[in-house]
């Protein structure tokens, strides 16, 4: 006896979806989940279902052990409850032009690369190492809903090495797991108790609770290292927030060098890395943050939480500039998809005669988003929602130096980014790595390396970055040029630094920014600075009205359950939901056709503010 | 049905071994002080009650009201404010921390109160809630009445800017100003173009549920716009007759307490009864409003940025509107606890999302979210 609900609750299941790119179409035989899934399940409470995938460089003769023939690179892996699986993945197979010729047969699950089935915990999150991976060789780390982490090979099946197997360090639920970028050995774990851990694969963790002492403070967050005299794990111990306020996810920027964390206690903190140093924040209209990811030029964070809004946050500007308003529930996961950019020569810029567009292009970024609604939203970033409005150049000049600026009352500001130091930290990272002593401090010789500031390293690392971290996918060219059209706004850049200072033209948001920038100079800590009643109408929380809101360009119901999961690749997107199951969605045929760049200059009329 | 369990025997055994592992529970150094966490006894299916009295005792603006009026009203005539009172008194001045009460008094009054409660039946918590908080807020209207009109007989201060259902003194009442909130709708004649608005009074805001939404969700479609056509055509009076309209709601005026109440029992047609409806409705533990304004008009509503906590939560469990049992979780010092009626356990946060609901229709009974009560963070208590 089902409850028919006249709510549009039992919408209909899309197998496909249009953008103006084309047509996305379910591919039906693509489905992965565990083998003999009878039918519709959810007993199995509050399941995080979340992927990892992997794409392993091509071995020497062709398909990698454990291919089975199914003469595909691509693992990947996900959790079920107590269950863990990682597969072969087959996607769309590359060549192919059309969806419909695509699967000849359905993804075998009876055949898991490898299947763990644990016992009292559950995993719940994971990441594949891509440095350190082989054609028959992968590290995979493993957090548990028990505060545990396992590192396990699933292609050698040689390896298993267990972190806080006594829990020690910390009992609660591992949130999220990565390794850090670039890194062979280093990997970090998000807690539910609030808590960063960095941990050296390589490392033991110590038979006792380890000791810890202070390393660094700042505001709302300290970072800890062991008192041991050998080194052992957890090699820094981040503190952030509230105590036992969860960490939700957190996640590195496209050039690896800061690290935005998102927790229950309704905040984005940008953190860079290896300074430590907090450089932004924003705060939730209401409610957790849940999932955080990078644009892929690095220059906007994007957020989605428990207010159901995604937020969109600036780097540079260090405000909130737009939120995205579509879901029905709680956003569970956020990410740009970055093979579908667009951007236009200021000589193609065809009827609009905006003065502010002469000197610079026209770029749109394509962010997705899943939510407990079971459904996936697509959106439009473009840039004029995302400049500041334009009187409020007309005051630039006040202020000259944008390194100064901090409109959140973030003390201690650091200059923006670190922008040359890029390709020296990655150098950097590795030999930390390789020497016996990895728990290698963030020194500060390092910090004045970055504040060199060279843009056009910047934008090369991205690109590299980007390589390393995502595979071959053949990602590199649009990356490349996403990464050269930032270099050539560079000018636009600065020109928003200052726009900031003066955007909220209201009296009372002016008002209350002053109030943080008091608040900072006073150097009070935490909780006053962290008030959202004293944030709300900042740049760190504007008002509802005050900051534009933007509508799904695509919002359809694409699963039963809750989604839990999101990728972007260059020839499908990827979801997951809560009962488990992993679904993959071709692109347009169009964009198949061995071209993955963007599909054309998007128009920029329907965004709604 | 479920006459709450066997009461007589499991009772001494839950006072004994339950209670004091909530004080272990919760610690010695950590317990509140001034705090009590007390169960209240179920005298037949009045869970519907203990549930909705424990929320109320923790929502502090709405206790401490009552408990001022305690001390305040020393010898009047029992009503079933003075039961309230009494029970809230008892409660706040208990010697141990923990342990259990029979709100005796308070049900007897009860039972006499209102006809639909005096049996042994199981009550719509909401229903209760409802008659409680306007039955109270009478009780203050009757008894100020009274001594003004001792002084002076003729007060003409009576106003009638508003049609609220309740009838409106000058001067609000505690719990005016504790749970009132004030809905503006806005109904545009599609004919003459004419905007007509009226103002209206609430105690609490009822919502209908969607699958796998989320509260703000459910709040949103609230306000969204509906178009009155065909029989339910809009009186215009600038055209004298009846024409379709455009109407939309927005909340003008934020209460300080915010009861939203979960239309999770529905009329079946086909089944000539009332069905309960699971879906899955996650709340956040905070809570800011949307539709406190209409896009593109002066802003006049009050507080429109108001932050709200959830602080309780009525949670119906069980399949049907008339079977089933209520519980209540609360917010305490920083800490969750679940009453059961005689029952106190302290629970984690991450359990209130068992009370979010159910993402299938398979499964019949379910334990959900039926009345939140979210508390205006500025308001200092």
């Amino acid at each position: 006896m089902a409850v028919q609900s006249d709510s549009g609750g039992k919408d209909d299941v899309k197998t496909q979806f249009v953008t103006r790119e084309g047509t996305y179409r379910l591919m039906t035989l693509s489905e992965y989940s565990r083998p003999n899934r009878v039918g519709y399940t959810s007993g199995s409470g509050s399941s995080h279902v979340r992927v990892s995938l992997v794409s392993l460089p091509p071995g020497p003769g062709g398909g990698a052990p454990g291919s089975d023939g199914q003469g595909s690179d691509d693992r990947i892996c996900f959790n079920h409850g107590k269950e863990l699986y990682v597969y072969v993945y087959r996607g769309v197979k590359k060549g192919m032009s059309l969806y419909y010729t695509l699967p000849r047969q359905a993804a075998d699950l009876t055949k898991p690369v490898d299947k763990k089935m644990y016992k009292g915990t559950n995993p719940t999150c994971h990441d594949f190492n891509t440095v350190t991976m082989t054609p028959d060789s992968v590290s995979l780390v493993i957090g548990f809903s028990t505060g545990q982490i396992q590192l396990i090979d699933p292609i050698k099946k040689e390896l298993s090495k267990l972190y806080n197997e006594e829990r020690l360090i910390d009992k609660t639920r591992v949130t999220c797991i990565k390794w850090v970028p670039g890194s062979s050995n280093l990997f970090i774990t998000a807690h539910a108790s609030g808590q960063l851990y960095v941990y050296n694969e390589e490392l033991t963790c110590g038979t006792t609770a380890p000791h810890y002492q202070l390393f660094k403070q700042g505001d709302g967050y300290s970072i800890h290292t062991c008192r041991t005299k050998s080194t052992r794990n957890p090699l820094y111990r981040w503190l952030i927030g509230a105590e036992g306020s969860c960490i939700n996810e957190f996640a590195f920027s496209p050039c690896g060098t800061n690290l935005a964390v998102v927790s229950q206690d309704g905040f984005l903190r940008v953190f860079h890395y290896d300074t430590m140093e907090l450089i932004g924040r924003a705060r939730s209209y209401f409610g957790g943050f849940l999932c955080v990811c990078w644009s892929p030029d690095g220059k906007y964070v994007v957020v989605g939480g428990e207010d159901d809004l995604v937020t969109v946050w600036s780097f540079s500007e260090r405000r909130v500039v737009a939120r995205g308003q579509g879901h029905r529930s709680w956003v569970s996961v956020v990410a740009f998809d970055p093979y579908v950019v667009s951007f236009s020569e200021p000589e193609s810029e065809e009827g609009v005669e905006d003065d502010r567009q002469k000197s610079e292009t026209v770029q749109c970024y394509r962010l997705g988003s899943v939510s407990q609604d079971t459904q996936l939203c697509l959106w439009d970033l473009t840039e004029d929602v995302l400049k500041p409005p334009v009187r409020a150049r007309a005051s630039a000049h006040l202020s000259p130096n944008s390194q100064t600026f901090s409109p959140n009352g973030v003390p201690g500001m650091k200059a923006p980014a670190p922008k040359g130091a890029k390709t020296n930290k990655i150098g950097h990272k590795h030999a930390e790595l390789s020497g016996s002593n990895a728990a290698g401090e963030p020194s500060g010789t390092k910090q004045t390396k970055a504040k060199v500031n060279n843009v056009s390293t910047l934008n090369i690392s991205v690109g590299k970055a980007k390589e390393e971290t995502s595979g071959s996918l053949g990602v590199n060219s649009l990356t490349q040029r996403l990464a050269g059209f930032s270099f050539g706004e560079r000018r636009s850049e600065h020109r928003r630094n200052f726009s900031l200072t003066s955007k909220p033209a209201e009296q009372k948001s002016s008002a209350s920014i002053s109030v943080a920038l008091r608040g900072k100079s006073a150097g009070a800590s935490t909780t006053e600075s962290y008030d959202p009643l004293k944030l709300i109408g900042t740049a760190s929380c504007p008002r509802f009205d005050e900051c534009p809101v933007l509508e799904p360009l695509v919002c359809k119901k694409v699963a039963h359950e809750r989604l839990t999961a999101l990728l972007f690749r260059a020839e499908y997107l990827l979801t997951a939901c809560a009962d488990g199951c992993v679904n993959t969605w071709a692109r347009p045929a169009r964009a198949l056709n061995g071209d993955a760049r963007a599909p054309r200059r998007l128009d920029r009329i329907d965004l709604v503010d | 049905m479920s006459i709450c369990q066997d009461l007589g025997l499991n009772f001494q055994h839950r006072m004994g071994a339950n209670i004091s592992q909530l004080e272990r529970d919760i610690g010695s150094e950590q317990f509140p002080p001034n705090e009590h966490y007390f169960g209240l006894v179920n005298f037949g299916n009045t869970c519907y009650s203990n549930s909705v009295l424990q929320a109320l005792y923790f929502c502090r603006p709405f206790r401490e009201k009552v408990l001022e009026y305690k001390a305040k009203n020393k010898r009047t005539k029992e009503t079933l404010l003075t039961c309230l009172a009494d029970l809230f008194y008892s409660i706040a001045t208990q010697k141990k921390k923990v342990g259990s009460i029979a709100p005796k008094k308070f049900i007897a009054r009860l039972r006499k109160e209102k006809e639909e409660f005096d049996n042994y039946m199981q009550q719509d918590a909401h229903e209760f809630l409802n008659f409680l908080i306007n039955h109270i807020n009478e009780i203050i209207l009757a008894e100020r009445n009274q001594s003004t009109l001792k002084v002076q007989k003729n007060a003409s201060g009576e106003n009638v800017t508003c049609n609220g259902t309740a009838p409106q003194n000058a001067e609000p009442t505690w719990v005016h100003e504790i749970f009132q909130g004030t809905l503006t709708s806005e109904t545009r004649c599609l004919n003459c173009e004419t905007v007509s608005s009226k103002d209206e009074h609430f105690f609490d805001l009822q919502v209908d549920v969607g699958q796998n939404t989320s509260i703000t969700h459910c709040l949103k479609c609230f306000s969204d716009t509906e178009t009155l056509c065909n029989d339910n055509k809009f009186k215009c009076d600038n055209c004298s007759s009846y024409q379709e309209a455009q109407k939309r709601m927005r909340v003008k005026k934020l209460p300080l307490i915010l009861a939203l109440h979960l239309k999770r029992f529905k009329y079946m047609e086909q089944y000539n009864r009332h069905i309960k409806v699971s879906h899955r409705v996650v709340f956040p533990l905070e809570l800011r409003l949307f539709n406190t304004h209409f896009p593109l008009q002066s802003d006049d509503a009050v507080n429109p940025d108001r932050l709200y906590d959830l602080v309780a939560v009525v949670v119906h469990c069980g399949s049907g509107p008339n079977r089933g049992h209520y519980i209540s979780i609360v917010k305490s010092h920083g800490f969750w606890l679940l009453f059961d009626d005689d029952m106190v356990d302290k629970i984690d946060a991450s359990a209130i999302e068992d009370f979010y609901g159910l993402t299938s229709d398979i499964q019949k009974s379910s334990e959900t979210g039926y009345i939140l009560f979210y508390q205006s963070r500025d308001a200092s208590c």
